[in-house]
């Protein structure tokens, strides 16, 4: 078997192991090209139906492609599409000139308030090791605590591909079936499939987004991949990371405050 | 009992002249008796010693901990330019491009503890214990062996009190800087405790904070907060009583600041001067320090004071030609020079330097006289310094901001750092007689463990920082 066929059938192994462990699951879909990867494993692995919801986020400062995709592919897909906001940080004008507490607000919080209404034991999420340094420590199976809390140095092995799908007393379990991925993976995967991903990715006038979240928080690199095939190629080549384009990470984040509060800037 | 083979305890931003004041009128007794016993003994005793340029903590702590000036040791403010665009990076310890006194001593076999030394996050693998300070994110990640943490969120451990609590509420900034006050001592008694350390370092933020946030109203008698900073102050010379007990009258012994303070007369926002003297050209929409229009922008600064050309081949979006680099920096440090304060007309920048004039690559020991082109071309660490540095007259703080509309502001903020009155005490360490400087400390500190100092380091003879003559 090929990388990707390789990669394909793990992650389905896991996706299955999770459906068959959790009653309610659903699996997370921000629009994104990882978590629309993830879509069309889950669909894969029930043969072309999703049986249980597709989670979206919603912070409200979202691209409009981003809606206009999510909409038109969740019909296509016959998916049980769960659309949550935090409406009550929204009506108080939360919005990213303050950024830690909006991702917390209308990301982590929002999630909460999904998992309390739904009762959600377990979440599909198309996270990757590659992305970030911290997630260089996730597991495929991750328990949450009750405060969001992830306790990476007290997490079980997972050698030979042996997963502990259940932890006691936790809230909730973070499934992460593409964590072995790669991003040049995800689209060398989403070009085998032939899988719809929003145009944001390619370029336009000079400019593509590499990664896409709020339009506030993302910036296009410069680029001229106008196509698949070429976005594969500037990868090959690059040595810039990915999540260069969005706002600086939660590290920077929290120093800039920190400097903003004793007056640096 | 363990005692430490040095002792080092550090207050960050506390000035040489308060201090003295303190002393001189019975309100840190214990500091007092250490300063008599150590002088009276020919051993030491209290001096002013220079800080770094600039004048932040980052800067400072990172020339103390590795003996080299920023030239060197590749540290020059709390936020530099990303390689990669007009977007901004933050410098931690990772940047650091030589070894610090943990390190080096570590490698010599010494066993080694370091607490809340600003610039040490994230912290380097070392023969004992380093606990980052200002600036990492988390309890979890402060610590090397990580498993240390444990234990220090067990006593609810706090890596710096809560500037945005200062900001809104400064009742709430005392209570939350004697919590973290009291934790930090908690912590340097327990691993104090543990064993018998050739290097022990615990350094204390608070006192930075409360001049940054108190300094002016202490000064001014305010009824309610300048017997709140002293109570501070004495709070910090009660934990100074019960470590001289611990150590006995033998431990040999600093307790120095990095720099010191002195009431703000006005917040300078630079990078809004640089705009209306049309070198800096605001980006249409901003969304950072640092966002400028560099196809219009000839030079932007970076705080504190720190100017840079935006040269063409150098720059990402440079458009200043190597040959008018010098002229650019001349003209530069002209309009600089003309800054003036509108309350009182007193000029507001006291001296610009080059940066060939403050700072020194490795391979060199002192300035040397460079031609402009290779100096505008450096790489390396040397070549990431600011082409130049404005340095303020007192009670001139400078800042950066694109986004106001005023050079000119006060806040919240009470106090700025100061570059020449640091403060140093001494007992039973041997340190050079004469002027001082942060720089000059590695080398006596390796000594007196008896390790070797790297060929490289700083802070003999001619390679030390001299800008005011």
């Amino acid at each position: 078997m090929d990388k990707l066929g390789e990669l394909e059938s793990q992650s389905i192994y896991i996706i299955r192991e999770a459906y068959y462990h959790y009653k309610k699951l659903a699996v997370l879909w921000s629009i994104g090209k990882d978590s629309t990867t993830l879509v069309t494993l889950v669909r894969k692995a029930f043969f072309g139906r999703v049986p249980f919801p597709a989670l979206h986020i919603d912070t409200s400062y979202k691209f409009p492609e981003m809606y206009r995709f999510r909409d038109e592919y969740s019909k296509k897909w016959g998916l049980e599409l769960v659309v949550t906001r935090n409406e009550a940080a929204l009506a108080a004008g939360m919005k990213c000139d303050k950024k830690l507490e909006c991702c917390n607000a209308l990301k982590t919080e929002a999630l909460k308030q999904a998992i309390a209404e739904h009762g959600f034991e377990a979440l599909l999420l198309g996270i990757r090791r590659d992305e970030h340094g911290i997630r260089a420590k996730e597991r495929y199976f991750s328990p949450r605590d009750e405060k969001f809390q992830w306790n990476y140095q007290d997490q079980p092995p997972e050698l030979w591909d042996q997963y502990k799908s259940q932890a006691e007393e936790r809230t909730h379990i973070r499934v992460h079936p593409l964590l072995g991925w790669t991003e040049v993976d995800i689209w060398r995967y989403l070009k085998r499939e032939n899988v719809p991903i929003t145009e944001l990715y390619f370029s336009r006038n000079g400019k593509r987004y590499r990664s896409i979240g709020c339009t506030t928080c993302c910036n296009p690199i410069d680029s001229d991949a106008a196509t698949i095939d070429e976005i594969i190629e500037e990868l090959e080549t690059t040595n810039t990371s990915e999540r260069a384009g969005r706002a600086q990470d939660k590290e920077n984040v929290y120093t800039m405050q920190k400097l903003r509060a004793l007056g640096y800037m | 009992m363990n005692r430490p083979r040095l002792m080092v305890l550090s207050i960050d931003g506390v000035p040489f002249g308060l201090l003295e004041r303190f002393l001189a009128g019975g309100r840190m007794p214990n500091l007092a008796g250490l300063v008599e016993q150590a002088s009276a003994g020919g051993q030491g005793g209290l001096r002013p010693m220079r800080s770094a340029q600039p004048t932040v903590s980052c800067v400072a702590w990172s020339s103390y901990m590795t003996g080299c000036n920023p030239g060197k040791h590749g540290i020059f403010g709390f936020i530099d330019r990303r390689e990669d665009g007009y977007e901004l990076s933050f410098p931690n310890s990772r940047m650091m491009a030589v070894e610090h006194l943990w390190e080096i001593l570590s490698k010599a076999g010494k066993r080694v503890f370091g607490m809340n030394v600003p610039a040490t996050y994230p912290p380097r693998p070392v023969n004992g214990v380093l606990i980052g300070g200002f600036l990492a994110p988390s309890v979890d990640k402060c610590a090397y062996p990580a498993d240390v943490s444990g234990y220090l969120k067990q006593i609810d451990y706090q890596i710096d009190s809560d500037a945005a609590l200062a900001r809104k509420d400064k009742r709430a900034m005392l209570g939350n800087l004697d919590k973290t006050l009291d934790t930090r001592m908690e912590a340097m008694f327990h691993f104090l405790d543990a064993e018998p350390w050739d290097f022990f370092h615990t350094h204390i933020m608070g006192t930075d904070r409360i001049n940054h946030f108190l300094l002016e109203k202490y000064e001014q008698g305010d009824p309610q907060f300048a017997p709140a900073f002293e109570r501070y102050y004495r709070r910090i010379d009660e934990a100074v009583g019960r470590l001289l007990d611990r150590l006995g009258d033998d431990t040999p012994l600093l307790i120095f600041s990095d720099h010191g303070f002195c009431p703000i007369k006005q917040e300078v926002q630079l990078s809004r001067y640089l705009i209306e003297t049309g070198w800096t050209v605001p980006a249409t929409t901003l969304r950072h320090p640092l966002s400028i229009d560099p196809a219009r922008s000839k030079a932007y600064c970076l705080i504190p004071g720190r100017i840079f050309v935006n040269l063409k081949g150098r720059e990402p979006g440079g458009i200043v030609p190597l040959e008018e680099y010098q002229q650019t920096r001349l003209k530069l440090k002209e309009d600089l020079l003309q800054l003036k304060d509108p309350a009182t007309g007193e000029p507001v920048i006291r001296k610009v330097m080059m940066r060939e004039d403050l700072y020194w690559p490795a391979g060199s020991f002192g300035v040397d006289a460079l031609p402009p082109e290779p100096v505008a071309r450096a790489g390396g660490v040397f070549g990431r310094a600011a082409d130049l540095i404005a340095i303020p007259h007192d009670g001139y703080d400078l800042k950066l901001g694109l986004a106001g509309n005023t050079v000119f502001q006060r806040t919240e903020l009470e106090g700025m750092h100061t570059y020449h009155d640091a403060a140093m005490i001494s007992r039973g360490v041997e340190l050079p007689a004469g002027d001082l400087e942060i720089l000059m400390l590695a080398q006596p500190i390796l000594r007196q463990l008896g390790v070797e100092p790297p060929q490289d380091m700083d802070g003999v003879g001619s390679a030390v920082t001299s800008w005011e003559n």
